[in-house]
């Protein structure tokens, strides 16, 4: 590898610096660089942080070099900066603190006194690092990915990378020196002594001429307001839940920060940390018996916490373009939902809706008013049925989730409960499962069990998202943005369809009416659906494997991503579909009027079909909803009331086959008309669940019938 | 010619062979030579010389962070003369007096190192440690005579010239003389008292049964070992004084208990360097390999089939069991269960049984049953379910983050350690936050067979493979895959002392020796499902779902694995229409049993 040319490399640089600008839409330019280089000079920005990206666009090859040697440019920087600053100065700086006046009187002083032929001792000039007030600090380049700690190799050491983590301790922020100054007791004079290590020897003989020549023999003594201190902070990052291995130990790794990467970041934050990776010698115990080992540690040049601020996303998120691509195939709705708990077999619609509850409705704040965008969804059903699992399911697959049970187990509860610090005395918040769930879903299992406060509290949550509290004089409002999947068991041990459904799990209407869909989840012996059962019981046990299925399971984490990528989408509703939307809900109302529904319908319903049918925009990647989201949320909605009436229609022995009921549609639709269009017969049909060949062969087999005529072109059937 | 290739006596030689390293990996795989290394588990530390070559085994306990060392490195004497030392396998530089190390030498080469801290295995039985014993080659035997360069500059003899550190010249310390190390592994140097307890150092699992620890450095394929497995290492012995960090005076209290709980006292947790490997597939020494057996053991004439053998440890069991036979069956094949695959969220071949409908007046009867149990199993652990155990014992690892250790927890065992929960000794009472997660991390690895380890900001789950067992008077509280009543038989609770000291008269050591290899053996072995039993199979589970609709998959899951597990018991490697309906018989007797329990007032949700 040739060695690069570093003189030139400078040159380069502060071409860079005072020449690099950005157009801005006006077409002005800016200097980017230029610019900060004021303000450095005017002490009004102490870092300045160059953005790889930027360098790389001037030279490619420097910004290579930077990554790879990163610790020998930041110096190279720092030095192009101290040299070019004066120029830079337009007015004169104020004294900002005490270094400040400390470093104009010695220069004062210098200017003074100096007697421009005399040679002057090295230690007795000012070294740089006390004249630098700013600090130079890289972003690495936008393409580089965010490794895991274990990713980070010896081969690392010395270049600038990228890590994600959490971190789980940090230390004080204490002053560290850099550069040490002594004043000598006999001649007076100063020497400086700049650190670049965690520890230093300090100097006690007085290197000064004056000293030496006169074998005064002074003594240096500390000057602590002439030193240079800049804050140092160590930090410990382990790797995140997802990154580790299964059967490995998470990892961790010490971060040095120093001067404005301070304080950045507290135990229990999740962050992205760019910094050089460099080898730690220490003295004492290290030197002494373990002179074979050396720490490593990362110099941090950035930390960025990432819960503080979601939108910066790391790319490992990102998803490739292959990845969409197998996405995007035409039957990605039916495989995401089937890649859902892959282990439970059947119920797609059930699935599909946990899928549109993970992605969730878009956030509406009509002047003030907020409407929920998220989506509950409630399971109920004979014990047994798998609702466990699927809520297991979801709450691992969820980014930010709480499994909970109704009888919460600790005090806390759902909600929050206000504790006493037994030390301090000071009543603290803690939160319970729901506010720890914000922006999030949670998981409660066993609903109906629900404490009594718990459930009243839910009714806030489920619609306004918040939490009031007015407990032991704290009275606040805590933010529940929640999406609430609940399971709850029938009261009388099996559902009992000849109740209602609120007498069914004994929850109130009010509550029950806040879920955007309500599931029965039942297990009915049926022959067919129980050989595959079986047979996919008895595969599993024999291969140690899934069966292969016509879909393959998508990858969880690729799940997590694609959904991570749907939620950023903001679909609106255009309004040529309001009439559509409106139709369907008058005709659900009217319906629930005339059928004895054990189910009920308001105008709840409606926000849930428009929360849905955004759910499914966001699933396409859309920006607008279309009819036919809105026709599937309809579906949707059909089967969820359909798996609660089903049983009924048992009861009553009258089955009607399908063709009976779409027929009845079509009378209905046609009123006291004579003729229907079909594409009119179709969109009612298809919100109510039934399938496009269903209705064509109810079209063919009243026909046969005689019943109507179908015109030739197939769009009209007329009565006869 | 490999044959003529001897094991590498000192860290130096073995570095100068690594080129060889694939003959020195076949000079491992013959038994011989791996028997022929002492075991560190059962030899005490005086006896063992610094930079000898030692086995340990053991489960792998915590994982601890990448080091980075000096490979190779120069060295610079005082006369300006410079050799390259290696640093593999070693932690103490190799310097005498007046040499300097040349840091930035170009020679210099840093390598990466992994430590892995090795505790021996938890919950181990009596016997098995007796039987490893045993197998171990004796320091003073002509064993070490494998070594020849050793032997030659240690000639057997009095431990206080062992004791001697040769090669004065480097820089090593002399090892202060310690007493019987088993009994006392504190360091002699206690004076100089660490913060930290050595039983917080130790880090066992269960801390009523102290388990040795090790620190094992890796240096090779990293990413294979996995936490929770049993291991069985060689490599040198690394026991310098100068590695205890409490011994120094350091002012950088910062990470001052990271530091000492990183560099604990060598002579509490000796440092192995290891260069070999052999990962155990499980816990009983009789049938391991990597063992040397003594002769009577290999010389064993007939062996009788497993299926007499199948025979003899049921009535045995039978006997313990108040004379109950389907209990003894269910017993048997909860003995023998293994996790034998994991597919997304299910691990298949688990058999949580809880044995409940204990009669009440026969006292202690769990400490006994399980006193019998203790000599069939290689590992097991007898686990009170009081509110005090609860309450107040680590169930789950939990990570300290001052110290940055896994503290281990009664439940971090290795697989197929048999864990038997006594819920007989449990009393009313408030069961306080931890014991709350207790149960919870209980109830876990029973559903699942994998242990949450509480890493503070989130938890993640380890695959595990403990079969369970519940001794319960009513239903148990924690969940299980077969709740099984049992049928006391009258007159046999009133002889249960008497069955249980005959069942003990009846294990003589040859018959032990038998139903030990038998149940390890069983649980190894392998069993498949042909195509036509799977179709009846099919077939029988719509019928059983005609005629019972509360009948689920679950049902399916268990009877597949208890048919496995009753054809296994009987020696056979397929599922016969006999052994399936001999499953389907016994679990409609079982259902029957449940049926017939008194119901609680609030009945759990099944």
């Amino acid at each position: 590898m040739a060695r690069r040319d570093y003189a030139q490399d400078r040159e380069s640089i502060k071409t860079f610096l005072s020449e690099f600008c950005k157009c801005d839409d006006d077409g002005k330019k800016e200097f980017v660089y230029g610019s900060q280089l004021v303000k450095l000079a005017h002490r009004e920005q102490v870092l300045i942080t160059i953005d790889l990206d930027d360098l790389a666009e001037f030279n490619e090859s420097l910004a290579e070099a930077v990554v790879d040697n990163c610790r020998r440019y930041t110096s190279i920087f720092s030095d192009v900066i101290a040299e070019l600053l004066p120029s830079y100065k337009q007015q004169e700086v104020h004294a900002k603190d005490a270094l400040d006046v400390y470093i104009e009187h010695r220069l004062m002083m210098e200017s003074r006194t100096r007697n421009p032929m005399e040679q002057r001792d090295e230690r007795n000039s000012f070294p740089s690092e006390l004249m630098k007030r700013f600090e130079v600090g890289f972003k690495p380049l936008s393409t580089e990915k965010a490794h895991s700690i274990r990713e980070v190799k010896a081969q690392h050491i010395g270049k600038l990378v990228t890590v994600r983590g959490i971190v789980t301790r940090c230390t004080e922020v204490k002053p560290m020196m850099v550069v040490a100054t002594y004043t000598c007791d006999r001649c007076g004079s100063e020497t400086y002594q700049p650190v670049n290590s965690l520890s230093f020897t300090p100097v006690h003989d007085c290197p000064s001429d004056d000293c030496r020549v006169n074998k005064a023999g002074g003594r240096l003594y500390l000057q602590t307001r002439g030193s240079k201190f800049v804050k140092f902070q160590e930090v410990k990052m382990q790797e995140h839940s997802d990154q580790v291995p299964v059967g490995h130990i998470p990892r961790s790794m010490t971060i040095m920060c120093r001067g404005e990467v301070t304080r950045m970041a507290q135990p229990g934050d999740h962050i992205v940390v760019s910094g050089v990776f460099l080898p730690l010698m220490r003295t004492g115990f290290a030197q002494m018996i373990q002179g074979l080992l050396s720490e490593t540690f990362l110099q941090a040049h950035r930390i960025i916490c990432i819960n503080k601020n979601d939108e910066i996303s790391d790319k490992d998120a990102e998803l490739t373009p292959e990845e969409l691509e197998e996405l995007a195939q035409d039957d990605f709705y039916e495989r995401l939902a089937t890649s859902l708990a892959p282990e439970i077999y059947g119920h797609l619609d059930v699935k599909k809706a946990l899928l549109l509850l993970l992605v969730g409705g878009v956030d509406k704040r009509p002047d003030g008013m907020k409407i929920r965008g998220n989506i509950n969804i409630c399971l109920m059903g004979d014990p047994g049925v798998a609702k466990s699992q699927l809520l297991g399911y979801i709450s691992r697959l969820a980014v930010r989730s709480q499994y909970t049970t109704g009888r919460g187990s600790s005090g806390v509860g759902l909600t929050a409960a206000v504790m006493k610090d037994p030390l301090t005395g000071e009543m603290t918040l803690e939160g319970g499962a729901l506010v720890l769930a914000d922006q999030g879903v949670c998981c409660i299992d066993e609903f109906d069990k629900m404490a009594d406060q718990d459930r009243t509290a839910i009714h806030e949550v489920m619609e306004q998202q918040t939490i009031s509290i007015a407990k032991a004089g704290i009275m606040t409002t805590l933010n529940a943005r929640v999406s609430i999947l609940a399971a709850a068991n029938p009261a009388f041990g099996r559902y009992n369809p000849r109740r209602t459904v609120e007498q069914n799990i004994q929850l109130p209407a009010a509550l029950l009416s806040r879920f955007d869909l309500l599931w029965l989840i039942q297990d009915k012996p049926d022959r067919d659906n129980d050989l595959r059962l079986a047979k996919h019981i008895t595969y599993v046990h024999s291969h140690s494997k899934q069966p292969p299925t016509r879909v393959k399971a998508l990858d969880m984490n690729l799940m997590r991503r694609y959904i991570n990528l749907c939620k950023r989408k903001n679909p609106t509703i255009p309004d040529e579909l309001t009439d559509y939307i409106v139709g369907a809900y008058v005709e659900l109302r009217r319906e629930a009027r005339n059928q004895k529904d054990m189910t009920f319908t308001s105008a709840r319903n409606l926000l849930g079909i428009l929360r849905l049918s955004t759910a499914l925009a966001r699933l396409r990647l859309s920006d607008s909803v279309e009819k036919d989201d809105v026709a599937e949320a309809l579906r949707l909605l059909e089967m969820s009331k359909d798996s609660l009436n089903q049983i009924h229609e048992h009861q009553k022995g009258h089955v009607p086959n399908t063709s009976d009921r779409i027929f009845a549609i079509v009378r209905e639709l046609a009123g006291s008309g004579k003729g229907v269009k079909i594409a009119d017969i179709m969109d009612r049909c298809t919100t109510k669940g039934f399938k496009p060949d269903q209705v064509d062969k109810c079209i063919d087999d009243y026909e046969e019938l005689n019943v109507w005529q179908v015109n030739m072109g197939r769009t009209k059937i007329t009565f006869i | 010619m490999p044959s003529a290739m001897e094991l590498p006596s000192t860290p130096d030689e073995l570095a100068a062979q690594q080129a060889d390293s694939a003959a020195l990996k076949d000079l491992l795989k013959d038994p011989n030579r791996w028997h022929s290394i002492p075991l560190l588990n059962y030899t005490p530390l005086h006896k063992l010389k610094d930079q000898t070559l030692v086995r340990f085994r053991g489960m792998i306990q915590d994982m601890m962070d990448p080091e980075i060392y000096l490979e190779r490195y120069e060295v610079k004497s005082t006369d300006g003369s410079k050799r390259v030392q290696e640093g593999k396998y070693r932690d103490c530089l190799k310097i005498t007096a007046g040499e300097v190390i040349d840091y930035n030498a170009d020679g210099n080469v840093h390598g990466e190192r992994r430590t892995m801290f090795v505790v021996s295995v938890p919950g181990l039985n009596d016997w098995s440690k007796e039987h490893e014993k045993q197998c171990c080659p004796q320091i003073d035997l002509a064993s070490l005579g494998q070594s020849p360069s050793l032997a030659k500059k240690r000639p057997v003899g009095g431990e206080q010239e062992a004791m001697e550190v040769d090669g004065a010249s480097e820089t090593t310390f002399k090892r202060p003389c310690l007493k019987e190390i088993q009994q006392d592994r504190e360091p002699a140097s206690a004076s100089n008292a660490s913060a930290l307890g050595s039983e917080y150092l130790l880090n066992s699992p269960l801390p009523d049964r102290p388990s040795l620890a090790c620190m094992v450095k890796v240096y090779e394929e990293f990413d294979t070992y996995q936490l929770n497995s049993l291991v069985d290492f060689v490599g040198f012995l690394s026991v310098d004084a100068s590695l205890d960090a409490a011994t120094l005076d350091i002012d950088d209290c910062e990470n001052l208990s990271e530091l000492q709980a990183a560099n604990p006292s060598p002579f509490l947790i000796p440092r192995l360097h290891a260069f070999g490997v052999q990962v155990l597939p499980h816990a009983n020494p009789l049938l391991d390999k990597s063992l040397r057996q003594p002769t009577e053991i290999c010389e064993e004439t007939t062996y009788p089939s497993q299926l007499a053998v199948h025979k003899d440890l049921r009535m045995l069991l039978k006997l313990c069991l108040f004379d109950d036979d389907l209990a003894a069956e269910y017993l048997l094949s909860h003995l023998i269960s293994t996790v034998y695959s994991r597919s997304e969220m299910q691990s298949i071949g688990k058999f949580a049984l809880n044995i409940c409908n204990l009669p009440k007046d026969c006292e202690a009867y769990a400490t006994k049953l399980y006193k019998i149990l203790e000599l069939l199993l290689p590992a097991s652990h007898y686990l009170p379910m009081t509110l005090v155990t609860l309450n107040t014992a680590a169930f789950a690892p939990k990570k300290d983050y001052e110290t940055n250790k896994l503290v281990s927890g009664v439940l971090q065992l290795a697989p197929h350690t048999h864990l038997v929960l006594d819920e007989t000794c449990m009393q009313q009472g408030k069961l306080e936050a931890n014991g709350v997660h207790a149960v919870q991390h209980l109830a876990h690895l029973i559903n699942n067979q994998e242990l949450k380890c509480d890493f503070q900001y989130y938890q993640i789950d380890y695959q595990a493979n403990i079969p369970v067992l519940v001794l319960s008077e009513g239903r148990s509280m924690l969940p299980s895959d077969f709740v099984l009543p049992i049928n006391a038989d009258a007159k046999a609770v009133e002889l249960v002392d008497e069955s249980l000291k005959a069942a003990h008269h009846y294990l003589q050591p040859s018959r032990l020796h038998q139903f030990r290899k038998y149940l390890t053996t069983a649980r190894t072995s392998g069993f498949s499902v042909s195509e036509e039993h799977t179709e009846m199979i099919q077939q029988d589970f719509v019928d059983m779902r005609k005629a019972n609709v509360k009948s689920n998959a679950d049902d399916l899951h268990g009877l597949l694995v208890l048919s496995r597990l009753l054809g296994i018991a009987r020696g056979k490697d397929t599922l016969d229409k006999e052994t399936w309906q001999l499953a389907t018989e016994f679990e409609a007797k079982r259902r029957q049993r449940i049926q017939s329990l008194p119901k609680s007032s609030a009945q759990v949700r099944n």
